[in-house]
């Protein structure tokens, strides 16, 4: 049923380098904050990871912290695509990824440089994007059989139907 | 031609693409004309009511209690007074201009299979949303708003919560802001959500679609069967 994923998002494991910069003119913009953020943020960009797989995403970070999360293609309820002007600069976007476990974003993908391409890729993936995810397949396997019955059932009438004209011959 | 400048220095993105669906299906709506009139109001209000309050703050400063703070504190704090009044005083041309082009750039878009929508101007944001995945759909207009013919159309997904974190609601929620024909906007999501009898969390009682039954129609092919044996053994 899981088809695999274009190559060029299976070849997606680590945020791009400008993802780095950004952090640092985030943390220069929080002046007093600075010596913190930017450790927190330097460890974060170089711990990130990202596994796309034919199920779903899984995205890591942080050494002494650890974070991990998992999340279903078909689990995704909506999808933002977030940036400001500085990060436009930059080539830069956020994905942040919604499910139904409620609260703020599930997930947030950065440092991605293609956010449309993804952002597709994804949307083709949720619950309700193609007739494939949609509807109860029990359903419309019953409506295929009901289908093939209502045939046959042509079939013979057309049969009876030309047997009944020969014989009046 | 200094709009154009300012959405190119900004690197705001061009018009949205709709997301898949039947091509005939794409609707997209905008804000409404009065959208901007109810914006400007809105920041019209917000910005006086700044005004005052700074200028109230500053009068304090010559009141009698705070004549017994020591004068080269009195005199840096009214200082610092005076250039946050002076910062609101010189922000209020741009956020301005901002209304306008906050309410021209607004996309609400309507396809067969989903929702798209895209604001803002400094901070752009996209949401797409599937109707699958709607739980709910809520019109609300103030008095306000409703002189205007505005209203707010807001479609939820699940996870939004009902507590008091507003950011958390609005993510989960795709808000169709200041649209004029709100009813027929209204009607167009909920008939073709209607055809997504299974949208949201949790499973509709009754089957799907009603969907031709298989006994039924085995039962005609097994009359047709007889009809057919009745015709050929000659009757």
């Amino acid at each position: 049923m899981t088809e695999p994923i274009p190559s060029h998002i299976a070849a997606i494991t680590r945020p791009v380098d400008k993802l780095m910069h950004y952090y640092v003119l985030r943390s220069l913009a929080e002046t007093v904050a600075f010596p913190v953020t930017i450790i927190v943020r330097y460890f974060r960009f170089h711990t990130m990871k990202y596994v796309f797989s034919d199920e779903g995403i899984r995205m890591s970070w942080g050494i002494l912290f650890r974070h991990e999360i998992m999340l279903n293609y078909a689990r995704i309820q909506d999808i933002h695509l977030r940036s400001n002007a500085v990060e436009r600069w930059l080539g830069l976007a956020r994905i942040e990824i919604q499910t139904a476990s409620g609260g703020s974003s599930e997930m947030t993908l950065e440092g991605l440089t293609d956010t449309e391409a993804m952002r597709d890729f994804l949307y083709s993936r949720m619950r309700g994007a193609s007739d494939k995810t949609h509807g109860n397949p029990a359903a419309t396997e019953s409506a295929r059989l009901a289908h093939v019955l209502e045939e046959i059932a042509a079939e013979l009438k057309a049969i009876r139907t030309a047997t009944e004209a020969q014989r009046r011959v | 031609m200094f709009e154009k400048q300012l959405l190119a220095w900004l690197r705001v993105p061009p018009e949205p693409a709709p997301p898949d669906g039947s091509p005939d299906s794409i609707r997209i709506f905008r804000a409404g004309r009065n959208y901007y009139y109810w914006r400007l109001l809105t920041w019209g209000l917000s910005q006086a009511g700044v005004v005052l309050l700074g200028a109230m703050i500053l009068m304090g400063t010559f009141n009698n209690f705070t004549r017994q703070i020591p004068a080269p504190f009195r005199l840096i704090s009214m200082w610092i007074e005076a250039a946050g009044l002076v910062a609101v005083l010189l922000s209020l041309p741009i956020t301005f201009f901002m209304q306008r082009l906050n309410y021209r750039l607004r996309w609400y878009i309507v396809t067969d299979r989903s929702l798209r929508i895209r604001s803002g101007i400094w901070s752009v944001e996209e949401l797409t949303m599937t109707y699958a995945n709607i739980q709910d759909l809520a019109v609300t207009s103030g008095p306000l708003q409703g002189l205007l013919g505005l209203a707010d159309i807001e479609v939820r997904s699940a996870g939004g919560g009902g507590g008091s974190d507003e950011s958390a609601k609005r993510k989960h929620a795709a808000r169709f802001e200041g649209v004029e024909n709100a009813d027929a906007l209204r009607d167009l999501i909920a008939e073709r959500l209607r055809r997504y009898r299974d949208a949201g969390l949790g499973d509709p009682d009754q089957p799907l679609e009603t969907i031709a039954d298989p006994h039924a129609a085995a039962l005609r092919v097994l009359e047709e069967a007889r009809a057919l044996r009745a015709a050929t053994t000659g009757a």
